[in-house]
C-alpha cells in the first residue's frame, strides 16, 4: 500500500515534471513498469537500447525478459554513434527529486550514458523508495555520491523534463541535443506476489 | 581526425571570416547607433520583458507556496548572498580543498592569471593533441577570453554548439544576451543563416525544423571533437565538482564524447558545500528563465570516464583586483542569471551589444572594468539611468546601482565631465551663485516662455543662430523642457504668510522641516506649496530652511564625488541648523530622490571616503528625514489625524499611478499613495500596466541619451494612457518633469500631478 505521504510527493513529482512536458507513470511491478514501456508509442520500433550488462543489474535486470517476451528487441550500448538517434533507451536512475521533477543519474561508463543523451525517447526506472521531496534532499545524495573512493560517480547528472530550447524567437522547441521524450517509471519496492 | 562526415566544410569556411569581426571592435557610438535602428531587437525586447516578470513573480511564489517562507525569494537569496560571501572571504582555503580533492578525483587543474594566459594553455594542449576541431558549451569565461578567436588565428575550429551562441558566431556576433545569446535575431534570420551556411534552403518559419538541422549539424561536431570547452556554474569545494546547467543537452555531450574536457571558470564560481549549490540552483534557473530547474544539471567529478582527460582551467583576469576592493568584491558573488539585463529598461532599448561590453546587462557596467578596462565600459555605463530595478531582482543582493555609480565616478576621474556639467556643479555647489543664476534665468527665458511653464522647440527657431540654442531645442523636441519659475518656492513661502513664520506649535504637535528639493524650489514651486498646504491642513507646522541647497545627487549620478561631497556637508549643516532653530521632529521631502540620497547616499558617501564623523552626522540626520507620502500616511493618518476632504459633486476624476524608481526601488514605497488616492480621497485608481518601471528620465541620461530616454517615456505614456485615467500622478519631480514635457511635446490630454498636488486640489 502506498502511504498519503508518497502519494502527495509522487503529485508533486508529476506536477513538475510534467510542466516541462516530461511524462510520469507509478508502477506497482516491473511487469507494469514493462507494459508501460512496450506499448508507449516510441517503441513503434520494437527496439530499446539500455546500458551494457543492463541484464545483471541486480534491481533492474529482470526488466529485460518481460520487454522480450512483448516482442521488444534488447540492444545493449556501444559507441556514441551507434546510439545517436536510436528511437529509444532505457536506464536506471539513483533519485527521483520532486520539487523540480527531476531524476539523478549516475553513470561513469559512457556507453550507460549515452543511452539517456542520445536516444530520441528516454525511459528511466526509479524505485518508489528513492522519490525524495526536494533538492536538498538530493544534496546528501550527492555528497555521498561524490566519496573519494572505488564507488565515486565521476558524472551525475538531474534529468528533468526532455531536452529543449528556446533561443530561436523565444519559441519553445523540445529535443535539441538530447532526447524528445523522457519518461520516468516509478516502481514499488514490494515484492511481486506470483500468482 | 578525418571521417566520413564532411563537417568541416561551412564551419570552417565561416570560421576563416569569424577572427576579429566581433561586435566589440565596433564603438560603443557604432554599436549604439547599430541597436537603435534594429526594430527586430527592440520588437523582441519589449517582448520579452514583461512576460519575464511576470513569470519570474510566478515560480517564486509558487516555491514558496509549496514549501514555506525558508524558500521566498527574499530568504533564498539572503542564503546565497551569505554562501558566496563565505566563498569569496575563505576563496585561498576552498580553492585548496577544491584543488585536492577534483586533482584526487584525476583533474588536472590550471591557474591563469590572465585572459591570455588561459586561452594560451587550452591552445598549447589542443597543438599537443593534433587537436583542430573544439566543440563548446556555452562558457561566458571564454566570451570574456576571446578564446574562439584566439584559437581560429591558430587554425583550430571552434564550434559553438548552444544553439544561440552557434547562431551568433556563425553571424560573427557576440551573444547579445547571457542567457538568451539571440534573442535579438528574429526566425527569418535564423533561417537566412543557416541556409548561407549549409549552402540548402532551411525553412525561414518553421522553427522546429531550423532546430531539427541544427540537431543533425552538431552531431556530426561532436562524434568528431578531439576537445569538448565547456563552462561551469559553481565549483563545489567540498568534492572537486564542477555543476554545469544546460536545457539543449549540448552540455552534457561536450562533456562526454570528446576524449579531452576543459573546464574553463573564474574563480567567483566557488561555492562551498552541495547544500549551497542547491540554493544557487533554485535562484539560477528561476531569475534567468523563470524555470524551476533547467533540464539538465550536471555534476562532473574528475574525468567523466577512466580513458578521459580533465583539465580545469581558473581564470582570474581581473578578479583578484575585484576582491581587493571592498565595494567590487560584492560583484563576485554574480550568479550569472541576466535578470539585472532583463528587468533593465535601458537594456530593453539597445540590448546588450550596446549595453555591455562582453558582459551585458547590469553586471556587465560593474564587471567590464576589471576584465576590459575602463574605457571599454566609459560608454555603456552612461546608459544606466539609475532606477535600481536591477538591485531588486538580483538573486545574491548585489548593490548594483551603487557599484555602477562607483563605475560612473572612475571614468569621470579617468576622462573628466563635459564641460557643461562642470560649470553647472560648479554653480550648483555654491548657494548664492546658483540661487543668483537660477533667477537671472527666470527672467532672461522670457522671450522663449512667454510667461509659460514650458520651453518648447518652436519658442526657439527665432534664436536658433545663438549658440547653444540648437541643442536644447532638440532636447525639447521629444519632451517640452520645464521654465523656471518665476519666484520659487523659498519665496513663496516668506510671502504667503505660510511655513517658516508660524512659531505656534501646529495643532497636530508635530513640526516638519520642509526638504523640497531644487526642482520643486526652482522649477515646480506649486508642488511644494500643494505639500505644505496638505500637512498646514492637518495642523502640522511647517519650516522651510531658506538655505536650502541642491542636495548634491546631480552631480553623484554623473559621478562627481567631488562636487556631491560639497554639497553634502552643507546639506547636513543647514539642516542640522534647521532642526535646532525650528526644533522641527521631522525634515519631509517632497522628492524621493533626495530623501534617497539624504537617507542612503550619503552614508555610503562618507564610509567610502572613511570620514566617521560625517558618516555619523548623516546617519543622524537620516532617521528624521522622511517622503512626503509615508509622512502623511504612516504618521498622519496611521495616528488619527484627518485630512480636510471636500466632498462635491463634481466629474469623478480618474487617476493612475506611476511609482517612481527612487520611492519603490529604494525606499520600497508602494501602498502609502494608493491608500491616500483610493481609501481617504475616495478616487478611483486605475492601475496601469507595469507602474513600477522607470519613466526615462535617469538625471543626466535623458540628455546624454534622448533617444533611449524617450523611448523608455513613450512607454510609460502608453500604458498611462491606455488605463483611460486622466490624471497622471507619482511622488518625485524627476518623473514629474520628465512625464509633464512628454505629455505637452506630444499633445496628450493628461494632467501630470504631484501626489501633493492631487490630495491639495481635494482639501476643502
Amino acid at each position: 500500500m502506498r502511504t498519503t505521504a508518497f502519494t502527495d510527493i509522487f503529485t508533486l513529482f508529476q506536477r513538475s515534471l510534467s510542466s516541462v512536458s516530461g511524462e510520469s507513470h507509478l508502477a506497482a511491478h516491473l511487469s507494469d513498469a514493462a507494459e508501460i514501456v512496450a506499448s508507449h508509442p516510441a517503441l513503434i520500433e520494437k527496439e530499446i537500447v539500455v546500458p551494457p550488462n543492463f541484464g545483471q543489474h541486480q534491481q533492474w535486470g529482470a526488466i529485460l525478459p518481460l520487454l522480450s517476451s512483448k516482442g521488444i528487441t534488447i540492444r545493449e550500448a556501444g559507441s556514441p554513434a551507434s546510439v545517436a538517434d536510436a528511437p529509444a533507451g532505457l536506464s536506471g536512475a539513483e533519485l527521483a527529486i520532486a520539487e523540480t521533477g527531476s531524476v539523478l543519474l549516475a553513470e561513469n561508463s559512457l556507453e550507460a550514458r549515452v543511452v539517456s543523451m542520445l536516444t530520441l525517447a528516454h525511459f528511466v526506472l526509479v524505485s518508489e523508495s528513492k522519490l525524495v521531496p526536494k533538492l536538498d534532499d538530493a544534496a546528501a545524495v550527492l555528497q555521498v555520491l561524490t566519496n573519494a573512493g572505488s564507488d565515486q560517480r565521476h558524472y551525475i547528472s538531474f534529468v528533468t523534463g526532455p531536452s529543449r530550447t528556446a533561443d530561436i524567437e523565444r519559441t519553445l522547441t523540445i529535443g535539441v541535443q538530447g532526447p524528445k521524450v523522457l519518461c520516468v517509471l516509478l516502481v514499488s519496492d514490494e515484492e511481486e506476489v506470483k500468482p | 581526425m578525418t571521417s566520413n562526415y564532411e563537417i568541416k566544410s561551412p564551419q570552417q569556411a565561416l570560421s576563416d571570416e569569424t577572427a576579429n569581426r566581433t561586435h566589440e571592435h565596433e564603438t560603443f557610438d557604432e554599436r549604439l547607433e547599430e541597436a537603435l535602428t534594429d526594430d527586430n531587437m527592440h520588437r523582441a525586447l519589449e517582448r520579452f520583458a514583461p512576460s519575464w516578470r511576470a513569470s519570474r513573480l510566478t515560480v517564486f511564489a509558487s516555491e514558496e507556496s509549496d514549501y514555506g517562507s525558508d524558500y521566498s525569494f527574499a530568504s533564498m537569496r539572503s542564503a546565497l548572498h551569505e554562501a558566496k560571501d563565505y566563498a569569496i572571504e575563505h576563496q585561498d582555503e576552498l580553492i585548496a580543498q577544491f584543488k585536492s580533492q577534483a586533482e584526487a578525483a584525476g583533474a588536472i587543474i590550471y591557474e591563469a592569471r590572465t585572459a591570455e594566459a588561459a586561452n594560451r594553455y587550452i591552445y598549447e594542449l589542443c597543438r599537443r593533441k593534433g587537436i583542430d576541431l573544439v566543440v563548446k558549451s556555452k562558457t561566458m569565461v571564454s566570451e570574456e577570453t576571446e578564446l574562439n578567436a584566439y584559437l581560429e588565428a591558430r587554425g583550430i575550429t571552434p564550434v559553438e554548439t548552444d544553439l544561440g551562441e552557434w547562431v551568433a558566431q556563425l553571424s560573427h556576433e557576440r551573444p547579445s544576451h547571457m542567457v538568451m545569446p539571440i534573442i535579438h535575431k528574429t526566425r527569418q534570420q535564423v533561417g537566412g543563416i543557416l541556409t548561407e551556411t549549409l549552402g540548402r534552403e532551411i525553412s525561414r518559419e518553421n522553427v522546429a525544423e531550423q532546430v531539427a538541422v541544427i540537431r543533425v549539424e552538431h552531431r556530426k561536431s561532436f562524434l568528431n571533437a578531439g576537445l569538448g570547452v565547456s563552462g561551469a556554474n559553481a565549483l563545489v569545494a567540498e568534492s572537486g565538482t564542477v555543476m554545469m546547467l544546460t536545457n539543449e543537452g549540448n552540455g552534457r555531450l561536450v562533456t562526454s564524447l570528446p576524449h579531452v574536457h576543459i573546464v574553463m571558470a573564474g574563480y567567483d564560481k566557488l561555492i562551498g558545500t552541495f547544500a549551497e549549490a542547491m540554493t544557487q540552483l533554485r535562484l539560477l534557473a528561476r531569475s534567468a528563465t523563470a524555470q524551476h530547474i533547467t533540464s539538465y544539471t550536471t555534476f562532473i567529478t574528475g574525468p567523466a570516464t577512466p580513458d578521459k582527460e580533465m583539465h580545469i582551467v581558473l581564470v582570474d583576469n581581473g578578479r583578484s583586483e575585484m576582491r581587493a576592493d571592498p565595494h567590487f568584491k560584492e560583484a563576485l558573488r554574480c550568479i550569472r542569471c541576466a535578470a539585472c539585463a532583463n528587468i533593465c529598461p535601458s537594456y530593453q532599448q539597445v540590448g546588450g551589444h550596446a549595453f555591455g561590453y562582453i558582459y551585458s546587462g547590469a553586471i556587465g557596467l560593474v564587471v567590464t572594468p576589471f576584465h576590459h578596462g575602463l574605457d571599454a565600459d566609459a560608454g555603456p555605463q552612461s546608459l544606466c539611468v539609475s532606477c535600481n530595478a536591477c538591485e531588486t531582482v538580483c538573486p545574491v543582493e548585489i548593490p548594483l546601482p551603487n557599484l555602477i555609480l562607483d563605475v560612473r565616478s572612475r571614468v569621470v576621474e579617468a576622462k573628466g565631465l563635459p564641460w557643461l556639467k562642470k560649470v553647472i556643479f560648479a554653480v550648483m555647489a555654491r548657494p548664492r551663485l546658483f540661487d543668483s543664476a537660477v533667477r537671472f534665468f527666470s527672467i532672461a527665458q522670457m522671450p522663449v516662455t512667454r510667461g509659460g511653464k514650458f520651453i518648447r522647440p518652436r519658442n526657439l527657431s527665432m534664436f536658433d543662430k545663438l549658440p547653444g540654442v540648437r541643442p536644447i531645442a532638440n532636447l525639447a523636441r521629444w519632451r517640452s523642457l520645464p521654465a523656471f519659475a518665476s519666484k520659487p518656492l523659498r519665496d513663496r513661502v516668506k510671502t504667503s504668510g505660510s511655513a517658516a513664520n508660524q512659531l505656534d506649535p501646529g495643532k497636530a504637535g508635530i513640526t516638519v522641516c520642509c526638504f523640497a528639493g531644487c526642482m520643486i524650489d526652482r522649477l515646480f514651486p506649486e508642488m511644494g506649496e500643494a505639500a505644505i498646504r496638505v500637512l498646514e491642513a492637518c495642523g502640522v507646522r511647517v519650516t522651510f530652511p531658506q538655505k536650502e541647497n541642491c542636495c548634491g545627487l546631480i552631480a553623484l549620478n554623473s559621478g562627481d564625488r567631488a562636487h556631491c561631497l560639497g554639497m553634502a556637508r552643507q546639506t547636513i549643516v543647514m539642516l542640522e541648523r534647521s532642526l535646532a532653530e525650528s526644533k522641527a521632529d521631522y525634515i519631509v521631502g517632497a522628492t524621493t530622490s533626495c530623501v534617497v540620497t539624504l537617507t542612503q547616499d550619503y552614508i555610503r558617501l562618507f564610509d567610502d571616503l572613511q570620514q566617521q564623523g560625517w558618516k555619523r552626522r548623516a546617519q543622524a540626520l537620516a532617521e528624521k528625514v522622511m517622503d512626503f507620502a509615508s509622512f502623511v500616511d504612516h504618521v498622519l493618518l496611521a495616528n488619527g489625524k484627518k485630512l480636510p476632504i471636500s466632498k462635491t459633486e463634481g466629474e469623478q476624476i480618474v487617476v493612475t499611478y506611476h511609482d517612481s524608481c527612487q520611492s519603490i526601488n529604494c525606499l520600497g514605497l508602494h501602498s502609502e499613495a494608493r491608500h491616500i488616492i483610493q481609501d481617504v480621497l475616495g478616487l478611483e485608481l486605475r492601475e496601469m500596466p507595469q507602474s513600477d518601471v522607470c519613466c526615462g528620465f535617469g538625471g543626466a541620461t535623458s540628455i546624454e541619451h534622448g533617444d533611449v530616454s524617450e523611448r523608455i517615456m513613450n512607454n510609460k505614456l502608453n500604458t498611462a494612457e491606455s488605463t483611460g485615467a486622466t490624471v497622471l500622478v507619482t511622488d518625485n519631480p524627476g518623473c514629474l518633469m520628465h512625464l509633464r514635457g512628454g505629455v505637452d511635446a506630444s499633445g496628450r490630454r493628461m494632467r501630470v500631478l504631484h501626489l501633493a498636488q492631487l490630495i491639495a486640489e481635494q482639501l476643502e
